[in-house]
């Protein structure tokens, strides 16, 4: 693989197309041939870029593709620079999460520009997802999720706004943002309830919102069970209701082991993830902790 | 001489042989077979007792020098006789294995085989449980596989209902492009005819303008 070969070629590139750019610059350049000659620095820039991807020069292309909607934001192709800026932010990612950060802000909000919610919408979630990962702030991930959500409730995607919600919600379920948590749950419970292909993931929410009340007060986790059985009679059966029981009598008697036999039981079964077993962890710790105020 | 020795001798030997098979038998019968049997032995004893003496007569009647050998054979039949004498004595009052039984029932009586008994039965005991452990654990896991299969179902269609909408959107995106390709080509027509118009408009202007200049150039020489 001559990669460096090709990252010569795309500097070479590069060079002829600012030369180009600032040709246009001039006067008699604008009034001849200044379109054609900016339409021709975009092309060589986006081979430059892709040139670049080859050699895995990751910043470099990022800047190339950066260049290119720049010029063509000037020409008012807002499509091909909106396209230009997300593979800007696609090369970005692999280098510098920030830039692409900043790429695909610039991307979003020519598509909201457009109307075109949806890809909006999906370049939320991109970003959330590096601000999940990479950058690990909790909370602007957060709020990106939220406005992908929002975008996509407008586009009527429920299920792909149902997604966004579910990480929002155990995001702020982490955070001890449970008000926030129990509604986004319960609102996601209650709208999968009458699909009938998404009724079986129904109960894994109404579970995950009892959990949540659970944290804030053991009445309201009672009182929520009964609603939620009420509202939909498969949840009593599932045995995540009766483990819910169980905890529930556990609690009330201060019983940190018959809590713990109860989740171990339960665990064999079926595994407990990671968010559910710091949940427990969190109501086991309220037990203990009440134990010792007793004490 | 000798011969007649040894003639006796082997009378001997089939009558004690047939004595012991007698006296082996007796124990295990009852009754008017056991007199009997009794009766027979007590005879070929006595036959037995006869031979003895002639053997005797015979061995005095051999000369001193040879008589050793014989005399030690005569000693040892002696003590034959007399050891089967004691035999039949003690059979006509032994207790036999089957009289043992009949008392005891047939319980195969003694505590050894009760003990190996017990030891089977444990061992059987043992073999169900396992087998039951190992139909319990295999059901344990069977229904551990159960419910990851439900989850996974419930992934599934979770997928499935995105990917619908995802295909009822492009499909209606689909739809309006279509749509708008439509009203593009129609406006495409309309811009050629357009164009088709405006050339044969420009024909024929410059037909008049032709036209008009021939006139001119006419009436210019007629004018002349």
């Amino acid at each position: 693989m001559d990669n460096s070969g090709k990252e010569k070629e795309a500097m070479q590139l590069m060079a002829e197309a600012d030369k180009k750019v600032k040709s246009s610059g001039s006067f008699l350049g604008g009034m001849f041939g200044g379109n054609h000659k900016v339409e021709d620095a975009c092309e060589i820039y986006a081979r430059a870029a892709n040139m670049f991807k080859m050699a895995k020069n990751w910043s470099a292309a990022g800047s190339a593709f950066c260049q290119a909607a720049r010029l063509h934001m000037q020409m008012q192709n807002k499509l091909d620079s909106a396209t230009s800026f997300v593979d800007a932010g696609n090369a970005y990612k692999k280098a510098d999460p920030q830039e692409a950060i900043n790429c695909l802000n610039a991307a979003i909000d020519i598509y909201t520009d457009m109307g075109r919610f949806t890809i909006a919408a999906k370049h939320h979630m991109t970003i959330a997802e590096i601000y999940e990962s990479e950058l690990v702030d909790i909370e602007k991930a957060i709020a990106h999720y939220e406005q992908a959500a929002d975008y996509y409730k407008g586009e009527e995607s429920n299920s792909s706004a149902n997604k966004c919600l579910l990480k929002v919600g155990s995001y702020s379920a982490q955070l001890e943002q449970y008000p926030k948590a129990i509604e986004i749950y319960e609102q996601v419970a209650t709208s999968t309830m009458d699909n009938p292909l998404l009724k079986y993931n129904a109960k894994e929410y109404f579970w995950k919102a009892a959990l949540c009340h659970f944290i804030v007060d053991e009445l309201n986790a009672k009182l929520a069970i009964e609603k939620y059985e009420g509202m939909f009679p498969a949840f009593s059966d599932s045995r995540e209701c009766k483990l819910l029981k169980k905890l529930l009598e556990a609690h009330e008697e201060q019983n940190s082991e018959a809590f713990t036999e109860a989740v171990k039981e339960f665990d064999s079964i079926s595994r407990l993830d990671q968010w559910q077993t710091t949940m427990l962890l969190r109501i086991k710790k309220t037990i203990q902790g009440d134990a010792g105020d007793l004490k | 001489m000798s011969s007649d020795f040894e003639t006796y001798e082997q009378d001997f030997g089939t009558l004690t042989a047939d004595v012991t098979n007698k006296i082996g038998r007796i124990p295990k019968l009852a009754g008017e077979e056991k007199t009997q049997l009794v009766l027979n032995v007590d005879k070929q004893l006595e036959e037995v007792r006869e031979l003895l003496e002639q053997m005797d007569l015979e061995v005095r009647e051999i000369p001193i020098q040879s008589r050793g050998m014989y005399s030690s054979r005569l000693k040892s039949y002696k003590q034959e006789m007399e050891k089967l004498e004691k035999d039949f004595k003690r059979s006509r009052i032994a207790y036999s294995d089957e009289v043992r039984n009949e008392l005891l029932g047939d319980d195969g009586g003694s505590s050894e085989s009760q003990l190996i008994k017990l030891r089977e039965e444990r061992a059987h005991l043992l073999d169900n449980t396992e087998r039951l452990e190992r139909s319990s654990r295999r059901l344990e896991a069977g229904y551990q596989i159960a419910v990851e299969t439900e989850q996974v179902g419930q992934e599934i269609l979770a997928n499935l209902h995105s990917d619908r909408e995802k295909i009822q959107r492009s499909r209606d995106r689909l739809r309006e492009t279509d749509a708008n390709l439509g009203k593009s080509s129609r406006i495409l027509t309309s811009m050629l005819r357009r164009i088709i118009q405006n050339r044969v408009l420009v024909f024929i202007l410059g037909a008049i303008i032709l036209l008009t200049i021939v006139l001119a150039i006419y009436f210019n020489l007629r004018g002349h």
